[in-house]
């Protein structure tokens, strides 16, 4: 196989000048990431913030009011206490809230005796997640209470006593688990990804649709000068979103970055490599700018939301999911980028998605040569 | 040079889409510095034909030979000394002659140097200006196709096919183009050209009739006149209005006939039959014996010689 640089070169001098004289691409790729990271990087936000909740204390004593004072302080809630029984169900009635919760006559006095307060929270369960953290947020403040509460009366000698095991956490990385530093380096891995497969997808498909392919064909060059020239130039098109990216995490978002710059810079070369040559893929193989692009949608959006780990926690798939996606370099590259981002891994700790990135890329681009089709049989 | 070299060479050619047979068991053969004229319909193979000579369509069954060398298994080597102009547009719209012939140029090998001397000749050759600025999409249909005509011969191939180049162009480019193609082959160049205009045929030193994938006829055009029309064709002037009820006649006696103006032209060697239907209608009509033309010729060779 006579492999020629020098016609590699000539198709990526053609391409570049297909996108500088193509605005409406040009604007797409520069603006689209920019307002993707940017919306969603502001609108999605998994903190609750002073969530509206209902509160009848029917205990009434310094320990509940102790407790009541620590969940509030939390900044998570905003507590709307109600008297009497008729203005908890108008509370229930009004609906304006996702909680209520009740503590029960004796809190005070159980927590005295060493015993579990007793709490009821009835959640809105319409939003199990939001619910779900909820009772998470409650129980961690009633525990604090209690530890307080033991701290400040010494003197009551059953609660001064150890109360049994208990697993305290502390995060690493992302001390207050701040959903953005885990989110943007996430959601830059998708645009980027999106982009870059949606860019090459139409280019190929073009040429068999306005006629040049057949031109392209008659003359000496060959499927792999054509796949190499065609991901030049949108390999630097798509290394300027990369930056403006990265530019915007650090600098808008203020998202740390702890890790090695030219280790992520690397991996993004080579992820977006994949992508674009995934595109290719995709485009050999359709011949059809409709068809391609509808492929190149659903290749670039399913696999980055669905199975990269960025809105289902891998480890909760089943098992044979936890390996499928596996295939996906979006996975790979979504742990790339958050760990980088937010520790000082050693290159080594990432040496198997770093590998799998770098065999997605190359599997892509030996497809999408092989798959070229170099007659123009229908 | 030797005139009489075979350099293009099919035998049993047949190409199959699915189940539809393209081109059907076609032989024939193209002398260098020859114009060998494809002839056909639309969808009759010429196409398919051309584009299994170039190298960009896999035969089915056959064989098909350029330059001495099997087109299949010696692709990468004939590619740089095939010229092929599509019957699509192929060039990038959005890029100008210039860049367009720059690219072009360059997936041959040639330098930049070496693409704009050759462009500048081949662009006075061709008769296209020197300095077209802007993309090719916006420039007139005439214009496009000299482009295209140069881009397929930038790199100076020994053998250039052309498909229907001149469809859709006014008669001015056609002439212009016609021209073209009789110099190169002054030059020693084999061309290879489809058609579906019967008068261009004409200035073909050979030609091919295609009918649904198959060969029905072939040779230069005098031959094909003789061999069609032993008796020359005879064209009725009328001085009465009586065209429609000649043409009945006629189709009464089984002689086929076409309107051509406010004459008829009659093609039957059957001379018995054409006196019984127009006996009656004598006094209206004026009848000479004319040349036959390709048109003539292609008719008669599609309906096998029942009449159209």
């Amino acid at each position: 196989m006579n492999f020629s640089w020098r016609r590699a070169r000539s198709i990526a001098y053609k391409e570049y000048k297909h996108i500088r004289r193509d605005p409406f691409t040009l604007a797409v790729t520069l603006i689209l990431p920019l307002l993707f990271v940017g919306l969603f990087g502001f609108v999605i936000d998994l903190d609750y913030k002073n969530l509206r909740v209902y509160v009848r204390d029917n205990d009434q004593t310094s320990v509940s009011r102790r407790f009541l004072q620590e969940v509030a302080s939390s900044g998570y809630f905003k507590l709307l206490p109600v008297h009497g029984q008729l203005e908890l169900e108008r509370a229930l009635m009004r609906n304006d809230s996702p909680a209520l919760m009740i503590i029960r006559q004796g809190f005070g006095r159980n927590i005295r005796n060493a015993q579990p307060g007793q709490v009821q929270l009835l959640a809105d369960g319409t939003d199990n997640v939001q619910a779900g953290i909820m009772g998470t947020y409650i129980q961690g403040a009633l525990q604090q209470a209690a530890a307080i509460f033991a701290k400040e009366n010494p003197d009551i000698s059953s609660l001064s006593a150890p109360a049994g095991e208990r697993i305290r956490s502390r995060f690493l990385f992302n001390p207050e688990l701040n959903s953005r530093w885990f989110i943007v380096p996430a959601l830059s891995t998708i645009i980027i990804g999106f982009l870059a497969i949606v860019l090459t997808a139409l280019t190929v498909a073009k040429e068999w649709e306005n006629g040049s392919m057949e031109l392209l064909l008659s003359t000496p060059v060959r499927p792999a000068e054509i796949v190499l020239g065609k991901l030049m130039p949108y390999f630097l098109l798509t290394f300027v979103d990369v930056l403006v990216v990265f530019v915007l995490a650090l600098y808008v978002f203020r998202i740390p970055f702890l890790g090695s710059f030219a280790l992520y810079m690397t991996a993004c070369g080579v992820y977006i490599t994949g992508a674009l040559a995934l595109g290719l893929l995709i485009s050999v193989v359709t011949r059809q700018q409709q068809a391609a692009i509808q492929f190149a949608f659903a290749a670039g959006l399913l696999p980055s939301f669905i199975f990269s780990g960025f809105i289902f926690p891998i480890e909760n798939m089943p098992l044979f999911f936890q390996y499928f996606t596996a295939l996906f370099p979006q996975r790979w590259f979504l742990l790339i980028s958050r760990t980088v981002f937010l520790s000082d891994a050693a290159p080594a700790v990432l040496g198997g998605a770093l590998l799998a990135i770098v065999a997605f890329a190359a599997v892509m681009i030996l497809l999408a040569v092989h798959k070229f089709k170099t007659d123009v049989e229908p | 040079m030797n005139e009489n070299e075979i350099v293009i060479r099919v035998k049993n050619l047949t190409v199959t889409f699915g189940t539809f047979r393209a081109v059907d068991n076609v032989s024939f053969e193209v002398y260098r510095g020859e114009i060998f004229g494809f002839l056909g319909a639309n969808g009759a193979g010429k196409t398919t034909t051309m584009r299994t000579l170039c190298g960009i369509l896999n035969p089915s069954g056959g064989k098909v030979e350029v330059g001495g060398k099997d087109v299949s298994s010696s692709t990468a080597v004939l590619k740089p000394r095939i010229g092929y102009m599509s019957q699509k547009f192929t060039l990038y719209p959005d890029l100008s002659v210039q860049e367009n012939l720059r690219f072009a140029g360059s997936l041959y090998g040639m330098d930049e140097a070496q693409i704009d001397i050759r462009a500048r000749k081949i662009k006075s050759f061709i008769g296209l200006p020197e300095h077209l600025s802007g993309p090719v999409g916006q420039l007139s249909g005439g214009v496009k196709q000299m482009a295209a005509l140069a881009a397929a011969l930038l790199h100076d191939p020994d053998f250039v096919f052309l498909d229907e180049p001149t469809a859709g162009t006014s008669p001015q480019t056609r002439e212009a183009f016609w021209a073209l193609i009789r110099r190169l082959a002054e030059q020693g160049k084999t061309i290879f050209v489809t058609t579906h205009y019967m008068d261009e045929a004409e200035y073909c030193g050979r030609i091919a009739l295609m009918e649904r994938g198959k060969m029905v006829a072939q040779g230069t055009p005098a031959e094909l006149k003789k061999q069609f029309f032993p008796v020359k064709p005879l064209e009725l002037s009328f001085s009465q209005p009586l065209i429609k009820q000649v043409r009945q006649a006629l189709a009464e006696e089984g002689v086929a006939s076409s309107v051509f103006g406010d004459c008829l032209r009659v093609r039957t060697a059957d001379r018995a039959a054409f006196e019984r239907a127009t006996r009656p209608y004598q006094k209206g009509f004026s009848v000479y014996e004319t040349e036959p033309t390709l048109e003539d010729v292609f008719l008669e060779a599609v309906s096998g010689g029942r009449g159209v």
